[in-house]
């Protein structure tokens, strides 16, 4: 899948609740200076001459102990990614608009006329135990994903793009036939067989094909059932990033001291300590100096902006949060979403006009202090060319949408407009709770549309819990009419599979031969020409934008907190992968 | 008396019975399930489908029930949906925090409370009365996650005296580092919890004391012309111990449960943290077996103090 999720927002709610913060009543202090500021951001800390030595402690903020599953491939949550960042690195660098690059530890080649991809491990790329990472370590990472007994979740339709893999998943053979290592298990070089290629794959992130690699040589004599308990994932992982695991402590942290055979050079600091924060106290542990690096929650920016002998750097993460339009329901026997044409939603100058009634930019420049943004399409900047500038989004303007109802025959009776067949129209809105803030924003929307006579309330009168929310949603309970989610995306644009026929993440449940059809054109074999891939692109978000079943609303800075005397620590695609060989403290 | 405790342990077994049923079955008609939380970048929902139901997830509940019913006898618990371990050994690792924990709160919170009540009692109405009472009030007023906030902001961050979170640090190497890293783990959260938890302790000691002070065997005893002192240690403080000796079999108990909520606010990883994660992760298995053996734990504890009270206390006789 092209990676997009929901938006979990349990470890919010433990936060928000347990929170110093007072954040709703600090509210209005935001102005719009606070928001000049706030995208004046820098993306990496000063660059400077960095000196050998030191430790560094990288704050992982999670509300829960870490699973501590230290195996990209079988590996469920962002916090065990997050905690082995200093020694898990990917296969491939990229450019700063993702796509893959040869300065990476591996490099890659498309050949499009034998539909293969080759993968050519570069020399010296060593574990830390200082053994070359072959061909057979990144046939390994597909066999433990791909092996049913390992109950990995990476799984994917996309990856069985690879001939051979899904053959080899339901136990029909014992190797991946498309995956061929010409110069044996040893060697350095992977030739990868596929049905199709993909435009998207000169990505990172294209989920057609694996980034990583396992140590065979390490892992072989653990059977893939219980790999995922086992001490050489749990407590001694081996990696081939700049820093080795020295120590694990269950839950709370992991100790990493500089691997010596690391290809890219010697890396600059003794020792990195990723230790667990809980959310509630990291304004606090940052404004205290207790860790070198930490990301900031952006309810407890005001305490912490103005702390001493810290950098703050942001970026914009690849994601957004929308409003969706129930429109249909999502049938499970031929696992496709059908319109229902009846659907009460289904009216596009009605989606629009609930668009155009949403103040959100004032809201959230009100109420984040300019942290927050209104996001205008569904392809956001970050991607270049992709990115459909003309597109200004759903901006506020109640005359407008007042004339759009008017116009589709949702007359007013009394307080409020009824439906173009003359019946009463109650809309009904989902949303979960979040932080202090989310319930006065909703509350404001709430407020908005009842200015344009839409009768629209809460489901259930209240914020939902998140897994009831996520419940309602997944299963089209018929108390829904719309509701408030969020996406966060790959860094490959397309779109696709989230919104195409077949997905079960489009909880719109909004399919239309045309937007099947853009779709479709967006990953077609046509599509290798950029100039007609970014046409498509554009195409699809003005048509989106049109039909407004989902309208996107917000993004928001993620910062960092790093300590001043540290140098090299950049939020740069480009960086990612080389991000801990770089850091280090400034002469 | 032997026979009565063996006849309660036989009352158990049906009660424990009725408790998992309902666990189980409760903790199925949650929204959501181990799998919903898992929708991050790279899974496939046709993937997610196939573990449910290799998890045995979309089998009736009665069948589900019966078979962890089944491997409950095999002593098999499960394994966590979300950590990937089994909840044995995810258990057995946190119960031993905790345990450690509720310990050094519970030894400081009856040092500070069994003086106080016996102050207030013996002083009643004077200025130590009045202090303890005070301070009562405010620990009884102050929600408990304020009072770690607090705590954890003063002693933690801006003193920087104690530890934020975890339970031991991450430079703790051989046993007697490890030791003294656990401890000093604990120090704040415990003495926190300690503070905060005297109050019922103080008030039954002190009104004991109050009401026994005035009763006639009292009043006996110094006309007979034993020693003040004696009154007090022999017969007041020891009847109005009673009371506080009653619940003590649920606080030996209680020792494994944890407090979610000082765990949660120090990041303490304790059954406290593990309960509320695994409901907020619906992490079936660990849920199920927690519940189970808090359950057990609490019925453990009753015939515990029944125990404790027939030993210090002969007016009383389970018949």
């Amino acid at each position: 899948m092209k990676s997009k999720k929901l938006l979990g927002s349990v470890g919010v709610i433990t936060a928000a609740a347990l929170s110093l913060v007072a954040c709703g009543k600090s509210a209005d202090n935001g102005n719009t200076n606070e928001a000049k500021k706030a995208s004046k951001f820098p993306i990496e800390v000063p660059k400077k001459e960095t000196k050998q030595g030191g430790t560094v402690k990288l704050a992982i903020e999670s509300d829960s102990p870490f699973t501590g599953i230290f195996s990209e491939e079988l590996s469920t949550t962002k916090t065990d990614s997050d905690v082995v960042a200093p020694g898990a690195e990917s296969l491939f660098d990229v450019n700063d608009t993702y796509q893959i690059n040869d300065k990476g530890p591996a490099t890659m080649k498309i050949n499009k006329k034998d539909k293969t991809v080759t993968v050519t491990i570069k020399k010296g790329v060593k574990w830390s135990d200082g053994k070359q990472v072959t061909a057979k370590d990144y046939e390994y990472a597909y066999e433990i994903i791909a092996n049913k007994a390992t109950q990995s979740e990476r799984y994917t339709s996309q990856l069985a793009f690879l001939k051979g893999l899904e053959e080899y998943h339901e136990g029909k053979s014992k190797t991946i036939s498309g995956f061929e290592m010409p110069d044996g298990e040893n060697g350095r070089t992977a030739v990868l067989h596929f049905k199709e290629l993909k435009p998207g794959m000169y990505n990172s992130g294209n989920g057609y094909f694996w980034e990583a690699v396992a140590p065979y040589h390490y892992l072989k004599d653990v059977p893939f059932s219980k790999l995922n308990s086992s001490d050489k994932i749990r407590k001694k992982p081996l990696y081939f990033g700049p820093y080795q695991v020295s120590k694990v402590v269950r839950g709370q942290s992991v100790t990493w001291v500089p691997n010596k055979y690391y290809w890219r050079g010697k890396p600059k600091l003794d020792k990195v300590v990723s230790q667990v924060v809980s959310s509630n106290s990291t304004s606090q542990a940052i404004k205290s100096h207790k860790f070198d690096i930490a990301d900031v929650i952006n309810t407890q920016w005001k305490q912490v902006k103005d702390t001493k002998g810290v950098n703050f750097v942001a970026k914009i993460p690849l994601q957004y949060s929308y409003l969706g339009f129930k429109v249909g329901k999502w049938d499970a026997k031929h696992s496709k979403n059908v319109m229902d044409k009846n659907a009460k939603m289904n009216n596009k100058s009605l989606r629009q006009a609930i668009g155009y009634a949403m103040n959100i930019s004032s809201v959230y420049k009100k109420y984040t202090g300019g942290l927050t943004f209104h996001v205008t399409t569904l392809i956001p900047p970050q991607f270049g060319d992709y990115h459909n500038s003309d597109i200004k989004g759903y901006t506020y303007n109640l005359k407008k949408a007042n004339q759009l109802l008017d116009k589709a025959g949702y007359k007013k009776k009394g307080k409020w407009r009824v439906q173009p067949n003359g019946k009463p129209l109650k809309i009904h809105l989902l949303a979960a709770g979040g932080d202090a803030t989310r319930g006065p924003i909703i509350q404001n929307y709430i407020q908005q549309w009842h200015k344009i006579g839409l009768n629209v309330s809460l489901v259930g009168g209240r914020l939902a819990e998140a897994n009831s929310f996520f419940d309602k949603i997944k299963n089209d309970d018929p108390s829904v009419d719309m509701f408030m989610a969020g996406w966060s995306m790959s860094s490959e644009p397309s779109p696709a599979d989230f919104f195409a026929e077949g997905s079960p993440f489009n909880y719109q449940r909004f399919v239309t031969p045309e937007q099947t059809k853009l779709l479709n054109s967006l990953d077609s074999q046509k599509a290798f020409n950029h100039k007609y891939r970014v046409e498509k692109f554009h195409e699809w978000q003005k048509y989106m934008f049109d039909q407004a079943f989902i309208i996107p609303t917000r993004n928001s800075y993620a910062i960092t907190a790093v300590n001043n005397k540290l140098t090299g620590y950049s939020l740069k695609p480009t960086h990612g992968n080389s991000l801990w060989y770089e850091v280090g403290y400034k002469k | 008396m032997w026979k009565t405790v063996l006849r309660r342990i036989l009352i158990m077994i049906p009660q424990l019975i009725i408790l998992s049923i309902l666990v189980f079955f409760l903790a199925k008609m949650m929204p959501g399930d181990p799998f919903s939380g898992q929708i991050n970048p790279n899974t496939d929902p046709k993937q997610i489908e196939a573990l449910k139901r290799a998890a045995g997830l979309y089998d009736p509940v009665p069948v589900q029930y019966a078979r962890w019913v089944g491997n409950l006898f095999k002593g098999d618990l499960g394994t966590s949906y979300i950590q990937h371990v089994p909840v044995t050994s995810l258990i057995a690792d946190r119960a031993v925090n905790t345990f450690w924990l509720s310990l050094f709160s519970t030894v400081i919170s009856y040092s500070i409370a069994i003086p106080m009540g016996i102050s207030a009692g013996r002083h009643q109405d004077e200025w130590q009365d009045q202090a303890v009472q005070i301070f009562n009030y405010i620990t009884l007023a102050v929600p408990p996650f304020v009072f770690y906030i607090l705590g954890i902001w003063l002693f933690g961050f801006t003193l920087g005296w104690f530890p934020i979170s975890g339970s031991i640090s991450p430079n703790a190497s051989g046993f007697w580092g490890t030791l003294g890293s656990e401890i000093y783990h604990i120090i704040l959260p415990g003495t926190l919890v300690a503070l905060i938890t005297t109050t019922s302790v103080v008030q039954y000691l002190r009104t004991g004391i109050v009401d026994n002070k005035v009763e006639d065997y009292v009043r006996t005893a110094h006309s007979k012309g034993v020693p003040e002192k004696v009154v007090f240690n022999k017969h007041i403080l020891r009847n109005s111990l009673l009371p506080i000796a009653s619940s003590f079999g649920t606080v030996i108990t209680g020792l494994l449960s944890g407090s979610m909520i000082v765990e949660s606010v120090f990041s303490y990883p304790g059954m406290g943290k593990l309960f509320l994660d695994s409901i907020g992760q619906r992490d079936y298995t660990t849920l199920t077996a927690l519940i189970l053996i808090f359950g057990f734990l609490t019925l453990l504890g009753n015939l515990l103090s029944d125990i404790i009270m027939s030993i210090v206390d002969p007016r009383i006789r389970i018949k």
